[in-house]
């Protein structure tokens, strides 16, 4: 029997509004632009598996994610979260993710790692004596003890990263969103990040991991599953292990393959 | 490993985060508060001297008492406050916005408004405490004269002053969530409140046709009250008019800005904007 879905999306669809300068929005002032990035989009993701979401730039990876994480509130369709539905209970689906956002500029720059954990952790209801426990744990498990003190500032991108993880593990949420986690960082500091996702958060932990990411490689030893998204639609969606039977290059042949095929009959 | 003890967040906890957050990071800017002190020994000077210009007993001075130096520094004090009020939500927003910690604060189970009141509640308290110095240093050392102060007219101007600033500010947080800058707000609450809110000077002293628009400016109301409550000795029944003006624009400016920020949210989700800048 396959694992229940916690991350459902069914038909969702996402348009924003493409920006206009002053001339146009004159020219036109009731003409209304949108640019589409989710497409109808269908998806489903089991408990505990992790899941790969592969595609080119602009595809909807971002979006999906954002969506998710009631960032962003869809168009059409529906998305649910643990079984929340992310635009009628966004409190509960909120909850239930644990979103890294990677963007280093998402912390407090002077404040330590430690400090800027003791504040979000604050905001995800940690107090007294069981906030500085689950933060020295989080710090442990992310390899940050010894510059748990030091200004988020004099951080490497790889740390960087790792407090993110930290961060959205505060919560301890069964279901993680990670956008593009190795992005910038060095192959071995990218290794650390995958063994941390794969072989502690999803591994030892459980938890069901959602992933978008850029590079094939990383999805084929990571992921259970793996989903091709393009121009808003998933295009392609298979276990990891038979997309990776063929090794590397068949895996790169059907992503290009599903890519290609949108780009003909979009 | 073991799950958290986690507990549904408390809103003073959450609060006490916020000012746990911005005092630590305040204090690693050291001398931030020695120019704040500064600013204020300055600007207290400078009126002090420019009073001397201002002949005691001016007419349009009798109702706050006749001293120009008093008017002044009361006027100044306040009004800063008042722009910290109405500015502060933006601002916070705003600097949420180009720092990046936008997106990571709202997917916390936070409620939005928490997180933009928390977010700004240490720049408001840092500024009271800013206002209260201003007024202490015009005491101790320049001579401001206070009259019989009537504490049920500063407490009742306060508080309804307050709440329609941070109405103000909720409006102006809303347009800076949509449109990120340009706050109109703040030009026709900060630009014009300067000129025509009587802060350094009597909207008596205003020609007749442009002092019509004083009357439509809280700011006005709010240091009317305050000045008469405590230069002038003013009886609760002397600045009533004051309190019914701002309790009068709160009915008005509170709600409408509590819409103005659900439908801000909304449209900034929609369009996938809310951490743009």
């Amino acid at each position: 029997m396959s694992a229940p879905s916690v991350l459902v999306a069914e038909g969702l669809v996402k348009r924003y509004p493409v920006f206009r300068g002053f001339r146009d929005l004159i020219l036109h002032p009731l003409e209304r632009r949108t640019v589409t990035a989710l497409d109808g989009l269908d998806l489903e993701v089991g408990r505990g598996r992790v899941f790969c979401l592969l595609g080119p730039n602009g595809a909807g990876k971002t979006t999906l994610i954002k969506v998710l994480a009631t960032l962003v509130l869809p168009d059409g369709g529906r998305a649910s979260v643990a079984g929340h539905d992310v635009a009628l209970e966004p409190g509960p689906a909120r909850n239930a993710v644990g979103y890294a956002v990677s963007d280093e500029r998402s912390f407090y720059w002077r404040l330590s790692g430690r400090q800027n954990l003791e504040f979000f952790g604050a905001l995800y209801g940690l107090g007294g004596p069981a906030r500085g426990r689950r933060i020295d744990e989080l710090l442990r498990l992310a390899g940050l003890e010894e510059a748990a003190d030091l200004r988020f500032n004099g951080y490497s991108t790889g740390m960087r990263q790792m407090l993110a993880f930290a961060r959205a593990l505060l919560a301890d949420a069964a279901i993680l969103l990670v956008d593009e986690p190795t992005r910038s960082l060095d192959p071995q500091a990218a290794d650390r990040v995958r063994a941390f996702l794969r072989g502690e958060l999803a591994g030892r932990q459980g938890k069901t991991i959602l992933w978008a990411t850029h590079d094939l490689g990383e999805a084929a030893d990571c992921a259970d599953d793996i989903a091709v998204i393009s121009r808003g639609r998933i295009r392609l969606r298979s276990p990891a292990a038979s997309l990776a039977a063929g090794g590397r290059a068949s895996l790169r042949q059907a992503y290009e393959q599903a890519v290609g095929e949108s780009e003909e009959k979009p | 490993m073991s799950g958290p003890a986690r507990q549904s967040v408390s809103g003073a906890a959450v609060m006490a985060a916020f000012l746990r957050r911005d005092l630590r990071e305040a204090l690693t800017y050291k001398f931030s508060f020695v120019s704040s002190v500064t600013g204020i020994l300055l600007s207290s000077a400078t009126f002090y001297f420019v009073a001397k210009l201002v002949p005691a007993g001016t007419p349009s001075l009798g109702p706050f008492g006749g001293d120009y130096f008093s008017f002044a520094v009361v006027g100044v004090a306040f009004a800063g406050l008042l722009g910290m009020f109405q500015e502060g939500l933006a601002a916070v927003v705003r600097s949420a916005q180009l720092s990046g910690t936008l997106e990571a604060l709202l997917v916390t189970p936070v409620p939005v408004p928490v997180i933009l009141f928390g977010s700004s509640l240490y720049s408001l308290l840092f500024q009271v405490v800013r206002t209260a110095l201003h007024l202490g240093v015009a005491l101790a050392f320049f001579g401001l004269a206070l009259g019989r102060v009537n504490a049920a007219g500063v407490l009742a101007v306060g508080v309804l002053t307050v709440l329609c600033f941070l109405s103000v500010g909720v409006l102006s947080a809303s347009f800076i969530l949509v449109y990120k800058t340009g706050n109109p707000f703040s030009w026709i609450m900060g630009t014009a409140s300067g000129l025509l809110g009587g802060v350094v000077f009597p909207i008596a002293l205003l020609p007749p046709w442009i002092r019509w628009i004083s009357s439509l400016l809280p700011v006005t109301y709010a240091l009317d009250g305050m000045r008469k409550s405590l230069l002038a000795s003013a009886s609760f029944a002397d600045v009533l008019p004051d309190v019914a003006a701002l309790a009068a624009f709160d009915a008005l400016l509170l709600p409408a800005s509590l819409v103005a920020f659900r439908l801000a949210l909304r449209k900034a989700k929609k369009d996938g904007t809310l951490a743009h800048y």
